[in-house]
């Protein structure tokens, strides 16, 4: 083949990325400022929950300020929010670069969007008016809210496949794997869970099956995928080893659905499906081990990239704490483990590690390195990123760190006889504190993130003569061996 | 006790065995060969042939034999400010 012949498809390649970020570039800022908007809301809401539980005659005159509702509406916020809209807008800018074509009708997954809100917004309000549906983790009215979300995610997740079935890529990338099958698998668990039938002990059932599977069937491989993205598209290297990405993926497709009844430890169901649920939530070990030697090996001999690159820093913090919390929750799924964790502040943490330390960094890490390719511009202050990352980073190691011991100790209290419940909630009340200081911290970090973003749709980033990664002079590429 | 546990045992079942079955027609359908092509897909040409500054003089050494003269990275390119 000639030079001139071989320049043809690797020049298409670029333009072929180039349109494909054009494509999604509508949707993915709506999601992300949506997104933007309600960790703000989240974060300020979380922080006043945690100070109540150590300040509790803070603002209680009024009803839409007390802890059941004020902590409710953050729990919504952050996740069907903050942490749904963010790995949505993720998908529609990673979907079509990976299958090689245009996002199809953008339009519909940006209206997704606002449908999508539109439900946060009533479900939200409706909890702070004092009315929810008393589920964990389903607490917005299955009536008045969810349909929205159903319908909004559907619109999103419709553009998703439409995109998939016109893919002009042979092979399917191990993150198209992660992110449809989260597609799929999130209508059936949040339909599930919402199903009006459910009482009594069933009713308790699915409702831990639904919250354990929002994590992990939803949340964690739009995390893992990204991850799986990110870490390689950076250090310019494929991840270490492909097939242990695959059997990852599967492992947690097989094993994961039957994770949650180890909530339910010690309460009346069948023995049989709690025990079941111990061994899936150990079998876990499998896909996470994978997951983190694969992460793992592929930065080994390039841990300096994380000094160059603010997008690996996040995204590989995520990557550890999703190992962390993986093993943890394989850990305190164990009866033995679980009796002394159940009920304490260990299992707030816990969920802290996954939703925020895991996920959250993974999203922070993606929209760094996301945003400047929709807006074309380049982010303003390499200073508020090192500000970003500071404070959040110090925000969740005060958050986890002590909440997680205040649990350990919190639990052995709560089963010693001799000990008066008063004394389990002291020993937690020195984390309690380090909580809220955390609160502030993160709630800072996020108004940091939030404010240059900001900047960036205002279009005050760097300008350039040509927009960035955009090959600004012809480059004459050359066939590489490997594809000889 | 089966009953008061339906939806869960069925739901948690259905899910697992609809992997299975997607694994099993992926497998049939091939999406699983060829996995070196499957892990190059994360790249255009342009990703490998970037100069990384973090890269030893060993590793830029190889990224150019296998890809040719690199090229410099925009301001930002690895996800943040210059």
């Amino acid at each position: 083949m000639s030079r001139q012949d071989a320049t043809i498809p690797f020049r298409g390649d670029v333009e072929i990325r180039l349109r494909a970020d054009a494509s999604s570039r509508a949707p993915a800022l709506v999601f992300f400022s949506t997104a933007l908007v309600w960790l703000l809301f989240g974060s300020i809401e979380g922080t006043l929950a945690s100070l109540k539980l150590h300040m509790p005659e803070l603002l209680t005159s009024a009803g839409w300020l007390t802890f059941g509702r004020v902590r409710t509406a953050h729990l919504n916020a952050v996740n069907y929010g903050w942490a749904s809209l963010a790995s949505i807008g993720v998908a529609l800018w990673i979907i079509p670069r990976l299958v090689h074509t245009e996002l199809r009708w953008p339009r519909v997954a940006t209206a997704g969007a606002v449908v999508w809100n539109v439900g946060l917004v009533i479900g939200i309000a409706l909890i702070l008016a004092g009315r929810n549906d008393g589920l964990e983790w389903l607490e917005m009215d299955r009536y008045l809210a969810d349909p929205f979300l159903v319908v909004g995610g559907g619109m999103a997740g419709v553009t998703l496949l439409a995109t998939l079935l016109a893919r002009q890529a042979g092979h399917l990338y191990v993150t198209v794997w992660y992110t449809i099958a989260a597609f799929l698998w999130f209508p059936v668990i949040f339909v599930i869970g919402n199903w009006p039938t459910w009482t009594g002990v069933e009713s308790a059932a699915v409702n831990w099956f639904y919250a354990h599977n929002a994590l992990g069937l939803w949340f964690t491989p739009m995390g893992v995928g990204a991850a799986y993205y990110f870490i390689p598209k950076v250090l310019g290297r494929p991840v270490y080893s492909y097939q242990l990405s695959i059997l990852g993926f599967w492992t947690l497709a097989f094993f994961y659905a039957l994770n949650g009844m180890h909530h339910l430890i010690g309460g009346p169901i069948p023995t049989w499906m709690i025990t079941t649920s111990v061994v899936a939530s150990v079998l876990m070990v499998i896909p996470v081990l994978a997951v983190a030697v694969n992460h793992h090996m592929t930065m080994v001999g390039r841990f300096g990239a994380l000094r160059y690159s603010p997008t690996l820093r996040f995204v590989v913090l995520g990557a550890i704490a999703y190992t962390a919390v993986s093993l943890q929750g394989s850990f305190t799924s164990l009866r033995e483990v679980n009796r002394v964790t159940h009920f304490t502040h260990w299992t707030v943490a816990h969920a802290h590690v996954g939703v925020y330390a895991f996920v959250t960094m993974v999203l922070f890490g993606s929209m760094y390195y996301i945003v400047p390719r929709l807006v074309r511009r380049e982010w303003p202050s390499a200073r508020l990123i090192q500000w970003h990352f500071w404070l959040v980073l110090a925000g969740i190691a005060l958050y986890i760190i002590p909440l997680t011991i205040a649990g350990g100790f919190q639990g052995l209290a709560m089963l010693d006889p001799a000990v008066p419940f008063q004394r389990s909630v002291e020993v937690t009340l020195w984390a309690l504190v380090s909580r809220s200081v955390a609160g502030v911290l993160l709630t800072a970090g996020h108004a940091v993130f939030a404010y240059h973003f900001w900047l960036m749709v205002r279009r005050r980033g760097p300008t350039r003569e040509v927009p960035p990664f955009h090959e600004p002079v012809p480059v004459v590429y050359e066939r590489p061996e490997a594809h000889a | 006790m089966l009953p008061s546990s339906l939806a869960v045992v069925l739901t948690g079942l259905g899910l697992g065995v609809g992997a299975l079955a997607v694994f099993a027609w992926s497998w049939r359908r091939g999406l699983f060969d060829d996995i070196p092509a499957q892990a190059d897909l994360v790249f255009d040409e342009r990703d490998r042939r970037l100069e990384r500054p973090w890269e030893t003089a060993e590793q830029k050494a190889e990224r150019r034999r296998r890809y040719g003269e690199l090229i410099a990275p925009e301001p930002g390119e690895w996800g943040g400010a210059a």
